[in-house]
Parts: structure tokens; C-alpha cells; sequence
């Protein structure tokens, strides 16, 4: 369990000023990066590293699911058909939003979480189809073309100066506070009994339940903390891209939401899912000046790091450590070799790494 | 009618028994799979159209072609990440990516088609069918039957399925685990690019139809069982007559009713058909 290992070695204070600093740089990006394009680009990333997050923390009680943007699109189409059909405020529906996609999450999870796990891989992917399905059908929902004009957030006043989204820069920092809220509600839970149950449930479900715990609970539990989140970034991408179809939440979101958690490493349960979307989303980007063969590069990175780092991008620092260890270890023992008796060699290779 | 949904269902069956080996026997989670499809299919257009060379030429070259892609997959990916079902789905995602992208850059994004091959008809009992289909049904369950026989007659087929009960036992009774392990990916590719071959003649065929067959091969798995071959026959063949008929008599709805049934359908049997109810239940 890495996570447990590095709570206990870094300090509490180092971490939160290592995350101060990033917030700061985060807030400072618009600032660097002027280009609209590329703004569009974290955007996209932070989304994707929300969705990410969901599904890690659905991992995190040993459950896989294919159906992650089920709940990215019914945030999305709750939150505009308040707007639109129901004129409400956005600020408002986006709440709702979150709020209806939690009923309709405790209900398909009251069912599904109980079967076991490669049956809720399997209901997931349908329950994906299915929503996808059912927006595209029915006309009330826009159909297979979406809904366009999807108005903005209404503007907020503050003393200095007034947000009315007219740029994407205040559209990122929107993201940005959603991404922040969504890390610090996980990491509280993660920190909390209800993450140590679930790591409990993940490593023996049996011994689990034998100690007392009703699995099924805290399994849902995650189940509907992820689709909450998932939704409120769904209704941030429809208010953000005023325009919504239902391609867009399809099966192969849902992969490669997975893609983002696994590449970030499914053991670092905060940070992985992060920084694997925002690579996987900023990675296609700088290879788009290859053109037709990106795809291919992307692919190829894609399998070569799964290949070479099993823990996910973030286990990189870990290897490296331990293969300097163990060179250094190979090293002095060479050199140890020469000149002293085997007795302290084998005292050495206690203390070593 | 009937035949349609047969032929269909049969394809079904194929590129579905592949994934079943695959998932059951090397526990890779093939995402990639729909793409060896495919391939199979685009070899045997060239084969056919390009070269002019026979079908049954095509077929054999379509399941090389297969074969290739998944000893090369094997050995050069899932090798490294044996046991581990989601880094094995991550990379397959890496590779379908690839083919995918190859395949549009060798392929372009037009639709193809061997248009007007078999069109002729035969005429039994008074009922017309179409020759192309009926050859397609043949075909099917000569590779269906010929999988059978190598899975429950041969030894090879035997020693696969004790690696895919027990990997550590069977490899501790001395079964080469890493060989069965390349064998049934190389099967399993192959099986899917042959039922692309198999359906080249027939449909147009474009880049895009291997993700398209992926889903419905899931929900073929879903059905059927996750690890039950039989499941898979029986379930492939349901839904190709449940896509013939639903679309003649729902034509747009059909999907949405389809993919209710099949959650409604797992949620009381989370097993398939055949599989047995899963003892790990919350």
C-alpha cells in the first residue's frame, strides 16, 4: 500500500504546502497560458481527472466500472433540461443535477453493487448504453443531435470585479474549484473510517464481512460519491461547451476514463487519477503536430508505460528509488566483497534498502 | 429472416468464442479484439478484390493475419502484465488505438464492399435464401464445431482448460502455462479475424465495424456467461435473431428494449445462462 507508506514518511505540513504551491500555479496558469486552445485543453483535463477520480474511488472498494459516463451525461442532461425546460438558474440546476443523479445512482446501485464483481463490470457497460440510449431516443432529451445553446452560468458579482464567464480563463478556474472540492471531499473520505473500510473490502471481502461490516453499504456509498461528482462535472462541460449530444457519453468515455485512472496508478488514489488525465489528455495535444500517425504515438506510450510501470505513472519516482537502492546496495557490496568476512556481509544485506 | 439472424448470430458466436477463450484461459481483457475483427475482414477483401484470388485463400490469410496480431500481442504486451486484468485492458486499449489507426491510414475511412459475390439464391422447400448467408452458417459451425473438438478432444485444448481453472496447479503438474497462454491468444485472434473474413462478402465493411461488433460481443458474454462456451453459442445465436426480428418490428426502439432486457436479464441471472449464480454476492 503505497499510500500508507508515504502518509507515514512525509510530513503532514509538507504535503499541504506541496499542495498549496500546485493550487497557486494552478491558479497562475491562465495567466502563463494565454492561448484559448490550450485553456480548453486543462479544462478538458480537469473533467477528465474528476471522472478519473470517481473511478478510482469505485476501485478503491475493488469494484470495476465501464459505465462512468452514465453519470457524466445524466449530470449533464439534468442540469440543462432544469435550465432550459424548467428556467431555473444554473447555479441552482447544477445542484439539482447532482442531487437527481444521486437518486438515480442509489437506485441502480442498490441493484447492481450487490451482484458480484464481473457482473457489475457487465451491468455498468449496459446501464452506460442504456443512458446513452435513452437520451438519444427520446426527442424531449434533443435526440441524436444534442441540445445546442445551452445557456451560460449567470454572472456573479464579487466586490472587485464580476465573473460572467465570457472567457474560458474564468470557465477554468470554475473547474478548478470543482476539482479542488472533489480532492478534498476524497481525501477526506480516504482518511476517514469509511475509505479504511473500503480498502478493508477490497483486500478480503469476506474477512470484511465477517468482522461486522455491510460491504454493501460502503460499496454504494462510493458508488454514489463518484456519480455525484461525475455529475457535477457533466453539468460544468454542458454549461461550458453550451452544446451536448449524446455520442459524446458514450462506451469509449468510459474506457478511457478507465485508461486515465490505470495509467495514473489505481494506488494512489487522489494523485493517480489525476495526473494520469491530464497527461492522457494533454499527451494527444502535443503529438497532434504528427498528425495522422498520433493515435498510433499515443497508443504506443499508452502500452509501453503499462508494460514499464505496473503502479501507473506516479509509481515512476518509487522504482527509480528502489533501483538506485539496489544499485548502490550491488555497489557497496562489490566493493564490501573485497576487503571484509562474509558475517558482516550478511549484516549488511539486513540493513541495506 | 430467420437465416439472417442465424448468420448474424453465428458471427456473433465466433468473434465472441474467441473473447471467451481469451478472458478465460490468458485473463487479458482484450479491448483490442474488436480491431483483430477487423483486420480479418479487410484481409479478405484484399485477398479477394485486390488479388482475385478465392475466398477460401482469403479465409486462410485472414486467420494468419489474426494469428500474427495476437502471438505479436502476446509476446510483445500481455506477456508482462500476466494475471493483471486491468493493465491488460488498459494496454489493449493502447493496441486497438494502434490498429485502428493503421488500419485508417492503410484503409481509408470510405465503406467497402465485394459487392455482388454471392448473390445467387437457392431455393429449398419453396423458401429462397440467399447462397452468401447459408455459406456463412456452414462456415460458422464448421469453426465452431472445429473449436469444440480442439478445446474438449485434443490435449493442447485439455491442458487449456486446467489453466483456466487453476493457472498455479495446472503449471505446477507441468503444463508450459506461458505457451497455452500464447496459443490461446493466437486462437482467439485468429477466431475473430476468420469471423471478419467470414463476413467481408457479405456486409460492407469499414473501419469503424470493430468497435462496433466489441460491444455487441460483450453483451453476447453478458448474456451467455463470462466463461461458458456454450453460453456464448446459445446467446449469439438469440441475439442475431433478436436484431433481425427487433428491427423489423421496433425498426428505432429496438436497441433501448434490447439493452433493457439484457440488465433486467443480469440483474436475476448475473452468471449467463449457463454459468452457475456466483457464490461472491454483497
Amino acid at each position: 500500500m503505497p499510500l500508507l507508506k508515504r502518509s507515514i514518511n512525509v510530513h503532514f505540513f509538507t504535503k499541504i504546502i506541496c499542495a498549496l504551491i500546485l493550487v497557486v500555479i494552478l491558479l497562475l496558469l491562465p495567466f502563463i497560458i494565454r492561448d484559448p486552445y490550450w485553456i480548453h485543453i486543462f479544462i478538458s483535463a480537469g473533467i477528465n481527472a474528476i471522472l478519473a477520480m470517481g473511478f478510482v474511488m469505485l476501485h478503491s472498494t475493488g469494484l470495476v466500472t465501464l459505465g462512468a459516463a452514465a453519470f457524466w451525461a445524466t449530470g449533464a442532461y439534468a442540469s440543462t433540461m432544469l435550465v432550459i425546460k424548467a428556467g431555473l438558474s444554473v447555479w441552482i440546476s447544477i445542484l439539482l443535477g447532482g442531487i437527481i443523479t444521486a437518486i438515480i445512482a442509489t437506485g441502480i446501485g442498490a441493484v447492481t453493487v450487490r451482484l458480484s464483481k464481473v457482473a457489475f463490470v457487465f451491468l455498468t457497460i449496459v446501464v452506460g448504453a442504456i443512458v446513452v440510449l435513452i437520451v438519444g431516443r427520446i426527442d424531449y432529451f434533443g435526440g441524436w443531435g444534442g441540445i445546442v445553446r445551452i445557456p451560460r452560468p449567470n454572472p456573479i458579482t464579487l466586490p472587485v470585479i464580476t465573473i460572467d464567464f465570457s472567457t474560458k480563463a474564468q470557465y477554468y478556474y470554475f473547474i478548478l474549484v470543482i476539482l479542488i472540492l472533489n480532492i478534498v471531499v476524497f481525501y477526506a473520505l480516504y482518511n476517514s473510517r469509511i475509505g479504511r473500510t473500503w480498502r478493508a473490502i477490497k483486500l478480503n471481502l469476506r474477512l470484511a464481512k465477517t468482522l461486522g461490516i455491510n460491504s454493501f453499504r460502503y460499496s454504494l456509498l462510493a458508488f454514489v460519491v463518484a456519480a455525484i461528482f461525475a455529475s457535477f462535472a457533466g453539468s460544468f462541460y454542458a454549461h461550458y461547451m453550451h452544446t451536448i449530444e449524446p455520442d459524446t457519453f458514450g462506451f469509449h468515455k468510459s474506457v478511457y476514463i478507465q485508461v486515465y485512472g490505470i495509467l495514473g496508478g489505481m494506488e494512489y488514489y487522489i494523485m493517480g487519477p489525476v495526473v494520469g488525465a491530464i497527461i492522457m489528455t494533454i499527451l494527444p495535444e502535443i503529438l497532434r503536430v504528427t498528425k495522422e500517425i498520433e493515435p498510433i504515438i499515443t497508443g504506443a506510450i499508452l502500452v509501453i508505460v503499462v508494460i514499464l510501470l505496473p503502479g501507473g505513472f506516479l509509481s515512476l519516482p518509487q522504482i527509480v528509488r528502489a533501483s538506485t537502492s539496489v544499485l548502490k546496495d550491488n555497489m557497496l557490496l562489490t566493493l564490501l566483497r573485497n576487503k571484509v568476512s562474509s558475517k558482516e556481509r550478511v549484516d549488511h544485506g539486513d540493513t541495506g534498502s | 429472416m430467420v437465416i439472417n439472424g442465424l448468420a448474424l448470430g453465428l458471427i456473433y458466436v465466433l468473434v465472441a468464442s474467441g473473447l471467451i477463450l481469451v478472458l478465460g484461459i490468458a485473463r487479458v481483457f482484450n479491448f483490442a479484439h474488436g480491431e483483430f475483427y477487423m483486420f480479418g475482414a479487410f484481409t479478405v477483401y484484399y485477398v479477394m478484390a485486390g488479388a482475385h484470388l478465392n475466398f477460401i485463400i482469403g479465409l486462410i490469410a485472414a486467420l494468419i493475419v489474426g494469428a500474427l496480431l495476437g502471438a505479436i500481442g502476446y509476446k510483445a504486451v500481455f506477456h508482462y502484465m500476466r494475471g493483471d486484468l486491468l493493465r491488460c485492458a488498459a494496454a489493449s486499449i493502447g493496441i486497438g488505438l494502434i490498429l485502428k489507426q493503421v488500419a485508417l491510414l492503410l484503409f481509408g475511412s470510405s465503406n467497402y464492399g465485394i459487392a455482388r459475390f454471392f448473390e445467387g439464391m437457392i431455393e429449398i422447400g419453396g423458401i429462397r435464401l440467399s447462397e452468401g448467408k447459408l455459406l456463412v452458417i456452414l462456415l460458422a459451425l464448421l469453426v465452431v464445431t472445429g473449436l469444440y473438438y480442439l478445446l474438449f478432444k485434443t490435449k493442447t485444448g485439455k491442458a487449456m482448460r486446467a489453466v483456466s481453472l487453476d493457472a498455479k496447479t495446472a503449471s505446477l503438474l507441468g503444463i508450459n502455462t506461458v505457451y497455452i497462454y500464447l496459443i490461446t491468444l493466437i486462437m482467439g485472434s485468429g477466431l475473430a479475424a476468420l469471423a471478419g473474413g467470414i463476413v467481408a462478402p457479405l456486409f460492407m465493411i469499414s473501419t469503424e465495424i470493430g468497435s462496433v461488433m466489441l460491444l455487441m460481443v460483450f453483451t453476447v458474454l453478458i448474456i451467455g456467461g463470462i466463461e461458458s462456451l456454450p453460453g456464448a453459442v446459445v446467446a449469439g445465436i438469440i441475439l442475431g435473431q433478436l436484431q433481425s426480428f427487433g428491427y423489423h418490428f421496433f425498426t428505432g426502439d429496438a436497441e433501448l428494449f434490447f439493452y433493457c432486457c439484457v440488465g433486467i436479464f443480469l440483474i436475476f441471472r448475473p452468471g449467463g445462462i449457463f454459468g452457475a449464480i456466483v457464490k461472491e454476492i454483497y
